[in-house]
């Protein structure tokens, strides 16, 4: 059994809310070949038809004949997060209820799938954003789209933005069995999406979940000990001076500052035992009053002298060469982390920091601007999502990105069956314990039914970072999306962080300024003199 | 001669339609969210912010100083260089010459990560040499456009100009500061003028080489992923402006050769 479940495939995914480095560029390289050979292709196409005109002209009845019966979706997805198929023989996942293996991309399958449920063809135009942020630059220039998946932040933003279309009532329409997502989804997810609004409105209204995770520290368990790394104050600490990397975007770091400024209220016996601690927990975790502002302004000024750099996708790689001991990462990424450094048998941590962590989400939401009330692409639009929910095109995602699904799978057992394959321990195997994974799959931690044994190790590896321990998803809380006003003021804290001040520029360099000024200036003066002389 | 004419003209449309495409149209739009607000009505708040933004302004002076400091670096790198290759009597100097320009035909990105392989080698924790890193990473990508301007520039000068100086009782010193330095001045100043702006706003070397210090481009991009378009189009015009100002003060150095000097290698 192939354990280390990360292959060549997870090499060159895995990664969200990125920025290309080299592998991307390759695979950015070989899209733009595709392209051109498309682009070669339609023009011998269309030289040919010209010759053949009697032929195209039949040819053309046929297209829009065709065209009436099928419908386009178009879909927008973050980089590198679906499975595009292609596998090799031995990475068939050999579950005990049969083997799953994507043989093509789910995007393919789906195209297929669908005609044969519904009978009606859809050609699924698939695109990809890198971060939250330039998918809402994408749809604010006019980009059209029908299925995106932004994080939770954002499709709130865009919920309150009024650009979103309600997921329809056959999509909760649980007697259907194709409604794999409803039929599906993790209650402990459910229950998330069914009681978080915005403007009054739930989350579940109008946004169905794709993948989750949480935030957390890689580390080195050779120069940090679990305790060490399980807390945000790890990321100003001088005794790890240019040891760490943090994220390089305003919300990741502004959560980690509040967890590490507010450790003592946030640790303390009193606060942890609150009848409100959830509520309470997320009140603090979301304060932008402008005192926490500044708060967190002056500790991510110390964290920049303090950290090895800001970063969005190089911190992985540092972390496997060794280039830092400890490494701000979410789970999905976390896990391709450890994957790949077990490759060179180096073994790396996940620790969650004690005072809190947040919990993300990226959901499929439909926008009203591109399904503009055509009934048979938001349904084609919700069968996607429903499709992407079915259990084994769950697993072979899971496979291929490395992130956790939010869909335990419901009567279907394949999913912990999945998790189990994973990381249940061998028979023979000491040092092992129990984990239960209850909360998850049926909203019950006790329930005997849904509890691992696991080598005792993996608590603080892939498995604690991929389905975390009830534990640490009782400290979680989400980061609501914030109204413009404040928005600005914590863009323009991560401006003041971020920037060089001109009055941080020391006296002596103005002194000096002037000085080479003032000599350039006479030197000048001195040739055109002389070019006078000389005239 | 009608024909000829006309075709003459037409030859001209595909290189008009790029220019309105890609040039004018962009910089109307530039323009447009330079001097709007959120709501679509015009305003200078954009530009008066930038010069009042204690951060803007140090992001200017640090973006200058790497700036600066990177063309020095790469122009006393450059200048022996360029002047040894056109002053030596190599049969194989083109050979010599490739291998300056080659780098640029690797991958980018490639070779700022290898760089970062290499300065680790050699200074342990990259992260405590922020600026040294800015600045070495920019003149390694740099360097070949400071040296292919001077070496054209030296390689056309007129022989005899030097041995004249020398008949007239020169020596050696005297005749190349007094002749052929001043006569490569203006491959000097293209030299400049083509490391000096693209160092302001190279923001990528930066983030690859672990600066966490903004400069122009990292600037703009924060802007923009802040959803103000308006504040970071009026940085980019403001660069923009720079630049226009730069070339202009540097044009009438360059007009007087007029043998074209600049990347004609490239």
């Amino acid at each position: 059994m192939n354990k280390l479940f990360l292959t060549d495939h997870s090499a060159s995914a895995g990664s969200k809310k990125t920025t290309g480095t080299v592998p991307r560029l390759f695979s950015a390289f070989s899209a733009s070949l595709v392209r051109k050979t498309a682009a070669a292709l339609s023009l011998i196409f269309a030289v040919s038809s010209i010759a053949a005109a009697p032929f195209a002209a039949a040819m053309n009845v046929q297209a829009a004949a065709h065209s009436e019966d099928q419908v386009v979706l178009r879909i927008c997805n973050w980089e590198e997060y679906i499975d595009l198929g292609d596998w090799d023989e031995e990475e068939t996942i050999d579950l005990e209820s049969g083997d799953i293996i994507g043989e093509n991309s789910l995007i393919e399958d789906f195209e297929e799938w669908y005609s044969e449920t519904y009978g009606l063809n859809v050609k699924v135009e698939y695109s990809t954003f890198g971060t939250n942020e330039d998918l809402y630059n994408m749809l604010t220039l006019g980009d059209v789209y029908d299925l995106v998946c932004p994080s939770e932040y954002m499709f709130m933003k865009l919920m309150s933005e009024d650009m979103l279309m309600p997921l329809s009532d056959d999509f909760f329409d649980e007697a259907d069995e194709n409604n794999y997502y409803v039929n599906g989804v993790s209650p402990y997810i459910r229950n998330i999406f069914d009681t978080h609004e915005i403007n009054g409105e739930l989350w579940s209204k109008y946004a169905a979940g794709y993948m989750w995770g949480i935030t957390g520290i890689v580390y080195n368990p050779d120069a940090l000990t679990h305790e060490d790394a399980s807390t945000w104050k790890i990321l100003n600490d001088p005794a790890y001076k240019r040891q760490i990397t943090i994220k390089d975007n305003v919300r990741d770091s502004y959560f980690a500052a509040l967890g590490a400024l507010k450790a003592d209220l946030l640790t303390s016996e009193e606060f942890r035992s609150d009848e409100n601690y959830a509520q309470r927990l997320e009140e603090e975790m979301n304060d932008v009053s402008p005192e926490a502002i500044a708060m967190v302004q002056d500790y991510l000024q110390d964290v920049k002298n303090n950290a090895y750099s800001f970063e969005t996708d190089s911190g992985k790689v540092d972390m496997i060469t060794g280039k830092v001991l400890a490494n701000y990462q979410w789970s999905g990424d976390a896990v391709y982390t450890m994957d790949q450094a077990e490759e060179d048998d180096y073994y790396l941590n996940f620790a969650v920091p004690e005072e809190s962590t947040n919990i993300y989400f990226d959901g499929w939401v439909m926008l009203k601007s591109g399904i503009s009330q055509d009934p048979r692409k938001q349904h084609a639009a919700e069968a996607f999502i429903n499709f992407c929910s079915r259990p084994d095109n769950v697993i072979r995602n899971m496979y291929y990105i490395g992130y956790t699904s939010v869909i335990a799978g419901g009567e279907d057992e394949r999913i912990f069956e999945y998790v189990d394959w994973c990381y249940g321990a061998e028979e023979d195997e000491e040092d092992t314990v129990e984990y239960p994974l209850g909360y998850f799959f049926v909203n019950d931690s006790e329930d005997e039914d849904y509890i691992l044994t696991v080598p005792e190790e993996q608590l603080q590896r892939q498995l604690g970072a991929q389905y975390p321990s009830a534990d640490a998803i009782s400290r979680s809380c989400i980061m609501v999306y914030f109204d413009a006003e404040k928005n600005d003021l914590i863009n323009q804290m991560w401006i003041n962080v971020r920037c060089f001040n001109i009055h941080d520029v020391p006296v002596w360099t103005w002194i000096l300024t002037v000085i080479v000024i003032a000599g350039l200036v006479w030197l000048f003066v001195q040739a055109r003199q002389r070019q006078k002389l000389y005239r | 001669m009608h024909v000829l004419k006309f075709s003459r003209k037409s030859l001209g449309i595909p290189y008009a339609l790029f220019l309105i495409l890609f040039v004018a149209l962009p910089l109307l739009v530039l323009f447009y969210y330079a001097f709007t607000n959120g709501q679509g009505q015009f305003t200078t708040k954009n530009f008066t912010g930038f010069f009042t933004d204690p951060n803007t302004l140090g992001t200017l002076c640090y973006s200058f100083a790497i700036a600066l400091v990177t063309t020095i670096v790469c122009l006393l790198i450059a200048y022996p260089t360029a002047y040894i290759l056109a002053v030596s009597k190599l049969r194989q100097k083109h050979v010599l010459i490739l291998l300056l320009i080659m780098p640029m035909w690797i991958n980018f990105s490639l070779r700022i990560t290898a760089l970062k392989e290499i300065l680790t080698l050699i200074e342990g924790n990259l992260a405590y040499y922020p600026f040294l890193n800015a600045v070495v990473g920019m003149t390694y990508d740099f360097l070949p456009f400071m040296i292919l301007p001077i070496y054209n520039t030296i390689s056309r000068l007129d022989g005899s100009l030097i041995e004249a100086a020398k008949d007239l009782g020169a020596n050696d010193t005297s005749a190349f500061l007094k002749v052929t330095l001043p006569l490569s001045v203006p491959g000097i100043v293209s030299g400049i003028s083509m490391v000096f702006l693209p160092a302001m706003t190279n923001y990528v070397v930066l983030d690859m080489l672990y600066n966490s210090t903004y400069i122009m481009g990292s600037l703009i991009g924060s802007y923009f992923s802040a959803y103000n378009w308006h504040g970071g189009s009026m940085i980019a015009l403001i660069l923009l402006a720079i630049i226009i100002a730069f070339t202009i003060l540097t044009r009438g150095m360059e007009e007087s050769d007029n043998r074209g000097v600049g990347g004609a290698l490239l």
